[in-house]
């Protein structure tokens, strides 16, 4: 039963997602209303799948599977999101010249692309909340503070993603670990 | 042949960080430049279709390529070969985060990570932003969809459905109003 619900799930992530952050708002919901990860674990997954090789959707099924059910678990939710390439993509490929040149496609991509980029920018805000604002509801100053700090690396200076990341899990360990802030 | 695609996309598999144009442009040294087995012009109608399908990118295009190599098990085959290195990673990390989320260093040191989330998805969304705002009524849809998920939360299913049927409405009336127009 939880496999099958652990399928379906990745199915409807893998069928409504079109390309890397546009899954996160599905599988953020997906995975909380479930009870397989809080939060904080959704943005460690998003952290974990940036650092290490492979697409985030697949990292995210893999992470997500293996803690709601083990390995099998991380190989069903696999292919559940590899259910559209398994379908429509292999269709597509038959008639692969009708797709080249079919312009319904990009229709539906003008409108499908502003609404991951709303959904996206809300998601953004909602891990914001759970990363930066402590449980009593104060704002955790120094989280708050390298959020800051890794904005304006990762904009003004073009500092890669996976830089960023690993700069940020340093000034973690200095922080949290060393200083005990 | 199924093996040699597979071990040919465990390699290209196992060298992509973060978005799979690494991929593309993996294929495009062995394939395009190398073997001289595809030109570019193949190697972009590909990716372009294998982005704008839903599902993984890197996935669709493996398919993609496999299928025009050796049928649908071809693309199996690729697909397969792509997903091994990843997913073996992952699994590993995975064990290794859920014995170690609790220990001091371990725990610092995601704290930091944490912080660090909402500034990459940030910084990555100010990059979608540009191809998302093609025409001034997708403004409108981008924030209309913010807010139905945001403040209403509206399943996000819901919302690609809208957001689909808005860009065909959307397409429709660009393309009629300049005959419109013509006619008065």
């Amino acid at each position: 039963m939880l496999l099958l619900e652990l399928f379906w799930s990745f199915v409807k992530i893998g069928f409504t997602s079109f390309g890397g952050l546009s899954m996160i708002p599905l599988i953020s919901s997906e995975m909380i209303s479930h009870g397989w990860m809080n939060a904080h674990e959704v943005s460690d997954i998003v952290a974990i799948a940036e650092m290490t090789p492979g697409p985030l959707g697949l990292n995210c099924a893999t992470f997500a599977g293996m803690r709601a059910a083990g390995i099998f678990g991380a190989f069903i939710a696999n292919m559940g999101a590899l259910a559209p390439t398994f379908t429509l993509c292999a269709v597509a490929a038959v008639f692969f010249d009708h797709f080249r040149d079919n312009k319904r496609l990009g229709q539906v991509m003008t409108g499908v692309r502003p609404a991951c980029v709303g959904m996206v920018a809300g998601v953004v805000i909602d891990l914001a909340a759970a990363n930066y604002i402590d449980a009593g509801g104060g704002v955790n100053v120094p989280s708050a503070v390298l959020g800051v700090v890794d904005l304006v690396l990762l904009l003004r200076f073009k500092v890669s993603i996976p830089k960023v990341l690993l700069l940020s899990a340093v000034v973690g360990i200095i922080l949290f670990g060393v200083m005990g802030l | 042949m199924l093996a040699k695609l597979y071990l040919q996309f465990l390699k290209f598999g196992s060298f992509t960080f973060g978005g799979g144009w690494s991929i593309v442009a993996q294929m495009k040294e062995l394939y395009v430049d190398t073997e001289h087995s595809m030109t570019d012009e193949e190697l972009l109608d590909i990716t372009s279709i294998g982005r704008s399908l839903p599902g993984t990118m890197i996935g669709n295009i493996a398919m993609f390529y496999g299928h025009r190599i050796a049928g649908f098990w071809g693309g199996v085959a690729c697909m397969f070969g792509m997903i091994t290195v990843p997913m073996i990673i992952l699994l590993l990390i995975t064990s290794f985060y859920t014995a170690f989320q609790n220990n001091l260093w371990v725990a610092s040191a995601m704290r930091g990570v944490r912080a660090a989330v909402a500034p990459v998805i940030l910084s990555a969304l100010m990059g979608m932003v540009k191809s998302a705002f093609k025409l001034p009524p997708c403004i409108a849809v981008g924030i209309a969809m913010f807010a139905l998920y945001y403040f209403l939360r509206v399943s996000p299913i819901m919302l690609v459905v809208i957001g689909a049927v808005l860009g065909l409405i959307i397409c429709e009336y660009y393309e009629r109003r300049p005959a419109k127009d013509a006619a008065a």
